[in-house]
Formats: C-alpha cells, structure tokens, sequence
C-alpha cells in the first residue's frame, strides 16, 4: 500500500502544469531527435543536458527520461517511410515496415509503432513499480558466462533470420562478425584490422554502416522507371485493420518480454533488444513466411521491444545506481549534476523526486500515442513529395546524419562505402539482417567470452556448470536444430505454403 | 497539409541542420586569442565507460568549466583497453582547444610503456592542465565473506594461488597494478579478471557473485559499503580515507603497499599558450569550485588540485615508478 501511496503522490508531482511542459517537450524532442540519422539517444541526451541544468531537478530529469524514450519512437518514423533508420535501435524495423510502406500501409505501420512502444513502455514501467528491487538483483545474476550465453541465442537466431539459404545468412552474418572486429582488441589494446589506419582504431560507426547498408543501397538499387517512391496512402489505410490488430497483439507481447527482460542485464542496449524481438517473430510468429515481405509483426515486436527496454533498463539505474547503457549513463551524469545519486538511496532520500519520475514514465508513454498517433498522417505526407526532390532529401540527410556522427567526413565515405556493399549484397541475395545482428552482438559476444574464460582460468565448461548459462545454451542449440526437428514432420511442412 | 507546406518545412529542417553542422565546423584559430568561439563546443574525452569514478569527475567539472569558458563541453565516453582507445582519440585531435580529456593514472602512464600494447601515444603527446584527485586502492570480499580481516585473505590467497578471482578494470589498469604489488609485497596471488568495459560493469559483476574479490578505487566502494554490498578489508595508502575511517591501511595490517590512481585533464601536446592558459585557469576553477568539491567528497574521492606544470612533474615521476614493476602485469603469452 505504500508503494501505492507514493506512486500517487508522484503523480501528483508529476502532473503540475511545468512538469507535463517538461514531459511533452522532452517526447517532442525526443521524437525529432530519433527521425534524424545519425543522431542517436546518446548524443541526443548529451545536447541536451546543458539546458537542463538550471532547472529544478524533477523537471529535468522528466525532460530528459522522455527524450531517452521518445528517441525510440522517433527512430521508427524514418526507418518505416524512407528505409533510413534514425537510430540504430530502428534498423531492424526498416525490414517489415518499408516494405509496408510499399504496400501502401505506411499509416498502419507507424500507428501500430506508437501503439507497441506505449504498451512496451507502460509494461516496463508498471515493472518499475511493482519489483524494483528483486528485478535489480535478477539483472545481476547475469554475469559474464550467462551473458555470453545469450550471445549465443542471440546469434542462434541467425538461422531463424536465414530466409531461403542458410549459407547467405551466415555469409551475411559472418561480414558482420569481421566488421565489428575492426578497431583496438578491447582486452589486450593492440589494434587490429585497422590497416594502419587512425581513424579505424574507434571501429567502424554503426549508424554508418546502417545507413549505409539499408539507406543508401536502398536508393542505388531502383532501376529506371521504377518509383523511389511509393503511393502515399489513403487517409483509411492510416488506421491498422482489425486483422492488423489482432495479429500484432501477440509480437507486442512478445516484444514486451523480451525488452523487459533484456533491460534489466547491465551492458544491453535497445539495438539487441529490437533485433531478438525480430528473431523471436520470425521463429515463433503464426505469419514468419511473411516476415520481410511488409508482415506488421516485424514492426510490431522489435517496436514494443525497443520501447520496453528503454523504459525496464531505468530499473539497474534507480535500484542498483548502474547505468545499463551508454545513454542511460548520460542520464546518470545528469541525475549527479542535480545532486542525486542514483541508486537505493535514491528512494530512501529522494523519494518524492523518485516517484514523480516514475509517475512521468506513465504519463510520457501516454503523451508520445497522443503525439504521434494523430500526427501520423503528417509523416505520411511526406510521401507526396515528388520522387526526385524526396530521394534528394534522403540523400542529403544521409549525409548529414552520416557526418554529425563524428563530424568527420570519413564516416560519411564509410556510409558510401556499406552503401555500395549492400547493394552487391541485395544483387547476391544476401541477406542484410544477420550481418546487423552479428555487427551489434559481436563486441559483446566477445568481452563475455574473454571475461568468463578469466574467470574460470580457462575451462569452458563454465558455460555449462552455471545454471542459467546452461539453459540458454541449450536454448541457442534447439532454436538451430529445429529447422532439422521439422524435417519429421510432413504434416507441418504442408501447412506452410512457403516451404 | 499540401505538398508546399511539406516541403518547405522540410527545407526548413535542413536549413537547421546545416547551420547546426556549421556552428560546429568552424576553422580552428591559430592564435588562440578568440578562444572559445562562441557556439563551438568542447568535447571532454573520457575514456572510460560512464558511470565510473573519471567519468563521474568529469561529469561534475563539466558545468562549471562550461560557465567559465563560456561555451558548451560535451562529455563523450570512449572506454575500452583500459582507456586506450579513448586516449589515441584524444591525443589524435587537433591541439586546438575544442578537444580535450580526462586523464587517469595509472592508464595514461602505463600503456605506451609496453610496447606490444600499439599505443600511437608517449606522455609527450598529451598536454597536461591539471590534477582534480588522487584516489587509493582498496581490496573488499563480498559481505557474507568467510575473511574478516586482510590478514585471512591474503593468508588464503597464499595458500591457494589463483583459487580466487579478483576484478579489475582492464590489463595494466591501477586496479592491475594493484594486484601486481600486493602479490610482490606479499605473495598472495589472486585471479585477475579483466572488465575492460571499466569499473559500473567490475562492480555489476562483484554484487552478482561472478567475481570473489573487488578490487576498485575508494571513490567505487564508499556507496556500496553504506550499503553494505561490499566488506572493504584494506586501503593501499599511508592514512586512512578519510571516506571509510573503519578501515585499516595496508601499512597498518603489516604490509608494505601503496596503490591508487590520479586522475587529471590533459590536453593533445601543442596547444597554443593562450588557449592553453584559458583551459588550465577554467579547470583549476571548476576543480576547486565548493559545490564540485563537496559533491566530489560525498562520492568519496579527495580533491587534489595540482597545476598543469606539476601534473606534468607528478606524471613523469609516475611512470619512473611503473617502469620497475611493468614486467608483473603484462601478458604472458
């Protein structure tokens, strides 16, 4: 009853007329921040940190959490209607929903979006609420073996990402594997695959090569005569069909999940939650063999998954006073700055402040449907601009976003670069997907190994004598070997028009 | 909303991200004299990963030298082998002010010593401007911990060589080093485990159990002794912290070491003199600023200002000293 007693007076905090200001701007900006390229929620936060700083401490902070969530919104906008993600968490969305756009159900896809994040979002927080605590220490009983072993899930799914050929995927997921390789080796600090180069040592930038890969392929491979753009739609189409609805409502579920749970393990960012979601879709979706071709699952779990994830990974940060993700330690410098120290005193000396943040968590998910949901039909028009001004404009903002990463020109030649790379690779029938994957999970995948293998002295059956790890590996192992398993079933291959 | 309405906002938006670009584009000064230019921000390299005690050091300077500079400073994390990557991006910057970052010893010191390690870097590269703190060692066991005091565990630890593990923050990290003195000094041989990711991700895997040993810095424990996450058995300096009066230095239980780090601001080698002045004056004010010491303080670290000149002193001495027992933390293999 308390915990009740507080989150209300919270929300009494949380609902004077500054602090929705604060709210609404920060899921404004949040939103316009994720549609640009390039400039991702990290940097987004950092900007703004500085205008924050004379304000009253649960003002900012408000601000500041609903520009970290709304970013994950904004990225989606971009990714659905030009095939641009605007930040990486995006890219996997780009899949499902240009290919929707395609189609024509632009307004659906983006609807569904909005409505996914905000289910992922409340969900999380509702989380927040109810278990802070034993989830904070849940999170920790993920250490370097168990997170190497859902590294293992996580690249297992390749196979479910595979599509007609298996050997594509994992060519695919392989140059990935090898790009995310190149910079300073993260235990020893020698540098390697950098060719000599400076400029390679930091690695090469993610959003670049996403860009790149999805983005700008995207544009070389229209041939002469075939639109860039598609059809604006309808006004009709901008509402989800109920068919929409109920095939959505289970990724959502899914995607929740998998967000939720993903947050609360210290090192996670929202890029891995989005991308297993999409792997769970493909494995576990009534509708896979649609996946890839515009099915509303694809943008329906990575977006609730995104979403829950942002809002789930605030949880190690307010319980624990770990900061789980780059952008979450921004936020975490900013709690500093306004004399909070995040963690369990946070509630025992700050409670007010605690739980008006917490109540702004509800009423900022709810703000981003009532903003974006109507203003849906504003991004859809931009479809109406006439094909050769709209490819110029995505051009130039790839460009732009591809620059503002590091303000240097170099990133925008490695976009050029992935750009001519992804389009020998849709000419091969390769697919993009895994090589996102691998290029997001390979650092990870490879810290966890080193710290584990450290910590058992080098015997690597510490994967299998801790509990957790165990499982995930056999986890990993089943979801490669069920394509294999399905092979007994006749009765199920008919049932699938694709195979 | 019509096509003309569409397009010019999008104009628009363009527009606004191009002056954006630009602002942040401008052609450095030679001279220095106009030094910050206004709108052009600062970037405050930090390589290590956030929420780590340099990081949060330069989280807490950063407004003030914003104030006293006039201009914006943006803290970018860099972490990684043990702040090397975000030291080569640092003293691969332009020397013209606009880039500047934390440095931390024994980091910075250490890694252009092996030569295996790459470093495109020497302490000449780097333009010290001044010291905030100096942070010790300490050794902590979790709090169910059958070792009460430092005597029982390193006793065990010599008994049993590597049957525990101990975490630090990377290869040849101060936590690395301290490991390194604490087995010469006392033949206790614990396990390292390098989280090279930096100390938020070493602590995450002390309280999760994954690791026996904590080894981390006073500023990283003071909060998790209040709450009584961690049992600190021992502070590798000469007094006691005055953060964690209930533990005993090495010295007092009978051993002869003495470890820590010092963290400061360094600039790429060449700066022009004046920019360089403005820089060292903006930090020895955000250093010694009340608020900043006292928040720095209730994080458990010690400020402990020193010039750019004897930073610069302070440093060379350093890396004589490391110099002797490199050879026990590099990479047998």
């Amino acid at each position: 009853m308390d915990t009740l007693n507080e989150l209300l007076n919270g929300f009494a905090a949380a609902l004077t007329w500054q602090n929705l200001i604060f709210a609404f701007l920060g899921c404004l900006l949040g939103t316009v921040i994720g549609v640009l390229p390039g400039i991702g929620p990290v940097a987004g936060v950092a900007l703004l940190i500085p205008l924050t700083l004379n304000m009253d401490p649960t003002g900012s902070i408000i601000m500041l959490c609903a520009i970290f969530y709304g970013t994950a919104y904004g990225g989606t906008i971009t990714s659905v209607l030009l095939n641009t993600p605007g930040e990486a968490a995006s890219a996997i969305t780009t899949i499902d929903g240009h290919a929707m756009t395609k189609m024509g159900k632009a307004g659906a896809a983006l609807t569904i979006a909005a409505i996914g994040s905000f289910v992922g979002g409340t969900i999380a927080t509702l989380g927040l609420v109810a278990a802070a605590k034993p989830l904070g220490e849940l999170g920790l009983l993920v250490g370097p073996p168990e997170f190497f072993a859902l590294m293992v899930v996580g690249i297992s799914l390749l196979v479910a990402l595979a599509g007609k050929s298996m050997v594509k995927a994992l060519i695919s997921g392989a140059l990935g594997l090898l790009i995310s390789m190149v910079g300073i080796d993260p235990v020893a600090g020698a540098p390697r695959f950098t060719f000599g180069m400076d400029r390679l040592l930091d690695g090469v930038s993610f959003v670049a090569v996403i860009v790149g890969v999805f983005g700008l392929s995207e544009i070389l491979s229209y041939r002469k005569g075939e639109s860039t753009v598609v059809h604006a739609p309808g006004f009709r189409s901008l509402l989800p069909t109920r068919n929409e609805w109920r095939r959505s409502a289970p990724s959502m579920a899914r995607g929740t999940g998998i967000g939720f749970g993903l947050g609360l393990i210290p090192g996670m960012t929202g890029s891995v939650a989005s991308l297993l979601s999409y792997g769970a879709e493909k494995k576990f979706s009534k509708h896979r063999n649609e996946l890839g071709k515009g099915a509303v699952e694809g943008v329906a779990g990575p977006e609730t998954a995104n979403n829950a994830h942002a809002n789930a990974a605030l949880i190690p940060l307010f319980t624990l006073g770990i900061p789980a993700s780059p952008t979450i330690a921004v936020l975490m410098g900013a709690f500093l700055q306004q004399g909070l120290t995040p963690g369990p005193t946070l509630f025992t000396e700050h409670s007010e402040i605690a739980w008006a943040i917490i109540a702004s968590l509800f009423i900022g998910n709810l703000l981003l449907v009532l903003l974006n949901v109507p203003l849906v039909g504003l991004w859809t028009s931009i479809l109406r601009v006439p094909a050769p001004i709209l490819t110029a404009l995505i051009l130039l903002f790839m460009v732009i976003g591809a620059y503002t990463i590091n303000f240097s020109v170099f990133d925008v030649f490695v976009m050029i670069g992935f750009g001519l790379l992804g389009l020998a690779l849709r000419h091969l029938e390769i697919p993009l997907a895994p090589m996102v994957l691998t290029l997001v999970l390979g650092p990870l995948m490879e810290r966890s190994l080193r710290e584990s293998l450290e910590i058992s002295q080098g015997d690597f059956s510490i994967f299998l004598n801790r509990p957790i790890s165990a499982v995930l590996i056999g986890v990993g192992v089943l979801i490669i070997c069920s394509p294999l398993l399905k092979l007994r079933k006749p009765k199920a291959l008919m049932d699938d028009p694709e195979t | 909303m019509s096509r003309k309405k569409v397009t010019a906002a999008i104009a628009a938006a363009a527009l606004l991200a191009l002056t954006g670009c630009g602002a942040n584009a401008g052609a450095p000064s030679a001279a220095g004299d106009d030094f910050p230019k206004k709108g052009k921000s600062i970037d405050l390299v930090v390589a290590f990963s956030s929420g780590g005690a340099v990081d949060t050091a330069a989280r807490l300077v950063q407004p003030v030298l914003e104030k006293e500079l006039g201009t914006n400073v943006e803290v970018i994390n860099k972490p990684g082998a043990g702040g090397q990557i975000g030291y080569t991006q640092l003293t691969s910057a332009k020397p013209d002010g606009y880039t500047i970052g934390a440095t931390g010893s024994p980091s910075v010191v250490v890694s252009p010593l092996d030569p295996a390690r790459g470093a495109k870097y020497t302490r000449s590269s780097f333009q010290p401007l001044g010291r905030q703190v100096i942070d010790p060692a300490v050794i902590a066991v979790q709090p169910d911990s059958p070792y009460k005091t430092l005597k029982e565990l390193l006793d065990a630890a010599k008994a049993k060589p590597k049957s525990m593990t101990a975490s630090t923050t990377g290869l040849q990290t101060g936590e690395h080093f301290a490991l390194a003195q604490i087995q010469e000094t006392t033949g206790a041989e614990f396990a390292p485990v390098h989280f090279s990711e930096g100390a938020s991700q070493a602590t995450t895997a002390f309280l999760g159990k994954h690791v026996d040993i904590l080894v981390a810095n006073v500023s990283d424990v003071t909060d998790l002794t209040k709450q009584n996450k961690a049992r600190v058995l021992g502070i590798m300096t000469a007094e006691r912290s005055p953060s964690l009066p209930d533990v005993p230095t090495f010295k007092e239980s009978g051993y002869e070491v003495e470890a820590g780090t010092a963290r400061g601001y360094s600039a790429p080698a060449g700066l022009p003199d004046a920019v360089a002045k403005k820089l060292e004056a903006a930090l020895q004010k955000a250093i010694e600023d009340p608020e900043v010491v006292k928040k720095m303080n209730d994080l458990g670290l010690q400020t402990s200002y020193l010039s750019g000149k004897d930073y610069e002193t302070f440093w060379a001495g350093q890396e004589s000293d490391f110099k002797k027992v490199l050879p026990m933390v590099q990479k047998k293999d």
